[in-house]
């Protein structure tokens, strides 16, 4: 875990182009961004205005064209794809919205896999990947093949995936795109868990109900961030008044 | 009608739309059916230059070789009686000779060979005259060598040679129906030399004795104390098919003449062309193999990108007879070109490999491409593309439609003791080992290609071990040509087969990077490297592959024993180093030709893949 | 808080105001605890007088209203009957916001995105406490599906918000 407040994640003029001259397409551009320790930063909008390409790009599964790019202190934009994998594998957890775990492994199989590519040994990836299903509530689903579980418990799996490493961030793209309404209340239910336990989190997402377990909530359009609206802080009061009763 | 010209457009379409693996099944077939047109054309290739040979030279229905009773008046008088009673015999119409024989040395620029010298007269005789293709015919002081000898030996007209010490011109070269050529004077069947200088070396000698031509008064300066004149008489007879019978009535008793009937010395004469043979057909079996590896994997490799195609025309109301069609009309497609083209590529290959030496006159001509030869090469095109086609069309002509579409219908294969056991290995075997077990099947047609390559390399090493063996005692001595046209025969078979392989090899990468591409993808997002996902997939394909190889050398050796038949004394091992060497450089290769689409595919940026792919 | 409902709570049997009271803040959870107790009361008061309800003194107690037990009368339990039937729902009203983006670019008073941004912001604070609240409920309890309804209302409208903004935005040429 990391030190609360501290900067975990920070982007300067951060840029993704494809094609050139007429065809210039600016999937991000310009984007300075600042995550301290322990947020939930969403960000939301419409399609094709680059929210997954940035989110892909802050996680190191894509290269910026240009910009700089600092993850709990290192400079991370100019890696090669050996470093990349590392950081992958041991500072950033990824929760894609197609899941993307193995058919053929089992829960726990498909848990462990990170740790058993960074090379650890195979009993204590085993043992995590245990402890990590008891925490996101499939403990008794851990032989289970993905074809044997719901939508919902496949995402779990997968942001289980995410946290063997004890990352210092975990992405999280679409994460319920896929989903119906109830798979969505248990993969929220996870990501207030992950917040109250301090884990820092950027959460890619068009669905109003996972942006608003964000604490800072960030609005992009055209590749660009145009507004910024933080969630935190008291309650509206009324309750009552939503509901209609007076 | 409308149908089959929808099915023809969907074929036509998805071939312009993915060429590559079409493109690699032709290859596949083609080299098949090449090989097997060759093997096909060259057994049946006649005797036809023999008879060319027989007719130019006039020669003989029955060769009888008389004599050899000793020396002095006794001996002569024998060899008189023997004459008399053969050329007077009833059928005989005409007879030349007979004409001594004696055995000598030639040496020509270091390289001795033992020769048998038939005495002639400078005229021209009625029956059984050798046909001069280069250079003149015997005069005192000149030597004529038979063809195939002649090259052999490397002399051409006008050279100086000497025989046992004497010097001598050529004075040309020619060619004979009456013996059989070089190297296979001495084989029994039409053969039988009567060498008999003393030598010392090791038997394989006797089979490398040529034949020269030398006037009469020279012929006899080389007889000897010990070696008494035997003499060559040739007899032409009424009824030429009666060869045999005449043969067996008259050279039956042991002491007398032996008789050798003109159609032995065919048999004989097509030797060459019959080792050649025995070399082609295992190699043709053996490639033949390895294309039906190389289809079926590539039909596997491409069901993948099939089931889907099979669920969308099922689901616009194709019956599985309609979607199976479709699926074997495009390979029955290809597989007929390459038939094609493998039979162009054997009828043209062919004249090269089957000129019997130059012993006889003329070539054999274009070999006949008959009909029923055609006919064979097509079948086993097709059988080949059906084979290997057959059940995966079937299996897709029956998943529902759904599973089709989803894309569910050919999941990877759970092994829990393979995965649990790649737990421990560090990450490039762990995600070699793991993409091994997903597809069982594929891995088994890999390690079954690679035993086939492996036993090829192997016999191929044998054959050269052998002739090695033979060769050792003979320093300075002439080559058997044969063996040379074997070897000859044997390099282009392992290219073949080596090409096939490679092809192989590249097709079962090809369609493991396809298999592997979402996976890889996953691996590197989880935090593998480009190296370990690289030598990932090459561990794959060389880990079926150690078996394969290993199984190989004792079938190789067993194979190279088999197609050498009753001949080879012992089973010849080739030495272990180089026994070795084969297997590693088979794993190294294999390695090589899969880390090469493996590292490709390692270095393109993993969120494109696992955007568009689910899992 | 509508007469019906009060009415309809009474169908089970008569009871104490303070019953009456219980059960509602145990189907409305945390909602309910924003309830002015005295709702309920004037409500049953305003019912006896249509009515449709009636009172009666617990005996040996004093006079004080919570220790009435009402009813339903025959009248009561005919509205009751009807109520249950309607599928009339609350209405959106949307018109306003609608009508306050144009009135703002018309007047140019204000720019329509800002309005639309505050309002998302707004907005969405609500839904974050409305979820949370969801979500601190236990599973399956009256209290939380309410909050569910809530929390996709909010959503809903929000799309909407969304659908405004794009609506709003001035097109921009291509690059």
């Amino acid at each position: 875990m990391n030190e609360f407040g501290a900067s975990v994640l920070r982007a300067r003029g951060l840029r993704k182009q494809y094609g050139k001259g007429e065809g210039l397409v600016r999937a991000v551009d310009e984007v300075d961004l600042e995550v301290a320790g322990g947020e939930t930063v969403g960000v939301m909008g419409p399609s094709g205005c680059g929210k997954s390409t940035l989110l892909h790009l802050l996680g190191g599964l894509d290269r910026p064209s240009g910009g700089e790019l600092w993850l709990a202190g290192q400079r991370i934009d100019q890696l090669g794809e050996r470093a990349l994998a590392r950081l992958r594998r041991d500072k950033i957890g990824f929760i894609f919205q197609a899941f993307h775990l193995m058919d053929e492994l089992t829960a726990a199989e498909n848990v462990e896999l990170p740790a058993l590519l960074a090379g650890r040994p195979a009993r204590w990836a085993r043992r995590r990947a245990a402890e990590l299903l008891e925490r996101v509530g499939l403990a008794d689903r851990a032989g289970f093949l993905p074809s044997a579980l719901s939508g919902g418990q496949r995402q779990r799996v997968a942001i289980a995936r995410a946290l063997v490493s004890d990352p210092q961030v975990v992405f999280a793209d679409e994460p319920t795109g896929n989903l119906d309404s109830q798979a969505t209340v248990e993969v929220l239910r996870l990501f207030e868990q992950l917040h109250s336990a301090g884990q820092t989190l950027v959460i890619v997402t068009h669905d109003s109900r996972i942006a608003a377990t964000a604490g800072r909530l960030i609005s992009m359009r055209d590749g660009a961030f145009v507004d910024e609206t933080r969630l935190t802080g008291g309650s509206t009061g009324n309750l009552g008044a939503l509901a209609g009763l007076t | 009608m409308g149908k089959i010209r929808l099915i023809g457009r969907l074929v036509g379409r998805d071939l312009r739309y993915r060429p590559g693996p079409a493109v690699l099944l032709v290859l596949a077939i083609t080299a098949a059916t090449a090989t097997l047109t060759l093997g096909l054309v060259l057994h049946g290739v006649t005797n036809q230059p023999y008879l060319q040979t027989r007719a130019a030279t006039n020669g003989p229905d029955v060769v009888a070789q008389v004599g050899g009773a000793g020396r002095g008046a006794a001996g002569q008088a024998a060899t008189e009686a023997q004459t008399r009673v053969l050329t007077h015999a009833p059928g005989v119409t005409a007879y030349s000779g007979p004409y001594p024989v004696a055995s000598a040395f030639v040496r020509f620029h270091g390289i001795a060979a033992p020769v048998e010298l038939e005495g002639r007269a400078q005229a021209p005789a009625s029956v059984e005259q050798p046909k001069v293709t280069a250079g003149t015919w015997v005069r005192p002081g000149g030597v004529v060598l038979e063809r195939t000898f002649a090259e052999a030996l490397g002399v051409g007209v006008g050279d100086r040679v000497t025989l046992d010490g004497r010097a001598f011109r050529v004075a040309g070269i020619a060619v004979t129906a009456a013996d059989l050529p070089y190297p296979n004077l001495c084989y029994s069947t039409g053969g039988g030399c009567i060498f008999d200088a003393p030598y010392s070396g090791s038997s394989p000698l006797a089979a490398v004795v040529g034949l020269a031509w030398v006037t009469e008064p020279d012929a006899r300066q080389f007889a000897s104390a010990q070696a008494p004149l035997y003499y060559f008489l040739n007899l032409k007879l009424k009824n030429p098919a009666a060869a045999p019978a005449f043969a067996d009535r008259y050279g039956a008793s042991p002491n007398g003449p032996g008789l050798i009937p003109w159609q032995a010395i065919q048999t004989g004469s097509g030797l060459l062309v019959q080792d050649e043979q025995s070399v082609l057909s295992p190699g043709a079996w053996l490639a033949g193999l390895l294309a039906i590896a190389s289809v079926a994997v590539l039909a596997g490799g491409r069901m993948a990108e099939r089931i889907r195609r099979v669920g969308l025309l099922k689901a616009v109301g194709g019956t599985p007879g309609t979607v199976t069609v479709v699926l074997l009309a495009e390979n029955l497609t290809l597989a007929l070109i390459a038939a094609a083209a493998g039979l162009a590529i054997g009828w043209l290959a062919a004249p090269l490999v089957a000129s019997p030496g130059a012993a006889l006159v003329g070539t054999p001509g274009a070999p006949s491409l008959t009909l029923h030869i055609a006919v064979e090469v097509v079948a086993v095109a097709l059988v080949v593309a059906l084979a290997s086609t057959l059940v995966p069309a079937i299996r897709s002509a029956r998943t529902s439609t759904v599973s089709a579409l989803a894309d569910t219908a050919r999941p990877p294969r759970r092994r829990p003791r393979m995965i649990a056991l790649s737990a421990r290995l560090p990450a490039p075997l762990l995600l070699g080992l793991r993409l091994v077990a997903r597809r069982p099947r594929r891995a088994l047609l890999s390690a079954a290609s690679v035993t086939v390559t492996a036993t090829g390399i192997i016999a191929v090493l044998a054959f050269h071990t052998s002739v090695h063996l033979q060769t050792a005692g003979l320093a300075g001595r002439l080559g058997n040509p044969a063996a040379g046209r074997d070897e000859q025969m044997l390099t282009i078979l392992t290219v073949v087969l080596v090409a096939l392989a490679v092809l192989n090899a590249i097709c079962t990468a090809w369609a493991t990077v396809l298999d592997a591409r979402h996976s890889s993808a996953l691996a590197r997002a989880l935090g593998a490297t480009p190296q370990q996902v690289t030598a990932g997939i090459a561990a794959a394909q060389v880990l079926p592959a150690v078996p394969g190889a290993l199984l190989g050398v004792p079938l190789g050796i067993l194979l190279f024993a088999a197609a050498n038949g009753a001949g080879a004394a012992a089973t010849t091992v080739p030495p272990a180093w180089w026994l070795a060497a084969a297997v590693l450089g088979t794993l190294v290769a294999i390695a090589a030709l899969a880390a090469i689409p493996a590292r490709i595919g390692a270095r393109r940026p993993v969120s494109p893949i696992l955007q568009s792919e689910t899992a | 808080m509508q007469q019906e409902v009060v009415l309809a709570m009474l169908a089970k049997e008569p009871s104490h105001g303070y019953q009456l009271r219980a059960r509602l803040r145990q189907a409305l959870g945390p909602i309910g605890d924003a309830m002015n107790d005295g709702q309920v009361y004037v409500t049953l008061a305003r019912l006896e007088k249509a009515g449709l309800a009636t009172s009666e003194q617990s005996a040996g107690l004093p006079d004080r209203p919570d220790r009435k037990v009402y009813a339903l009368t025959a009248a009561g339990q005919q509205r009751v009957a009807g109520w249950l039937v309607q599928v009339s729902w609350p209405r959106p009203d949307l018109a306003e916001f609608h009508l306050k983006l144009i009135a703002a670019a018309a007047a140019g008073l204000a720019d329509p995105l800002a309005i639309v941004d505050a309002q998302r912001r707004e907005l969405l604070r609500r839904l974050r406490d409305a979820q949370r609240a969801a979500l601190a409920e236990p599973d399956r309890s009256a209290a939380g599906l309410l909050l569910e309804g809530i929390v996709l209302r909010l959503q809903a409208d929000l799309r909407w918000l969304e659908a405004c903004e794009r609506n709003w935005t001035p097109r921009k040429d291509p690059r």
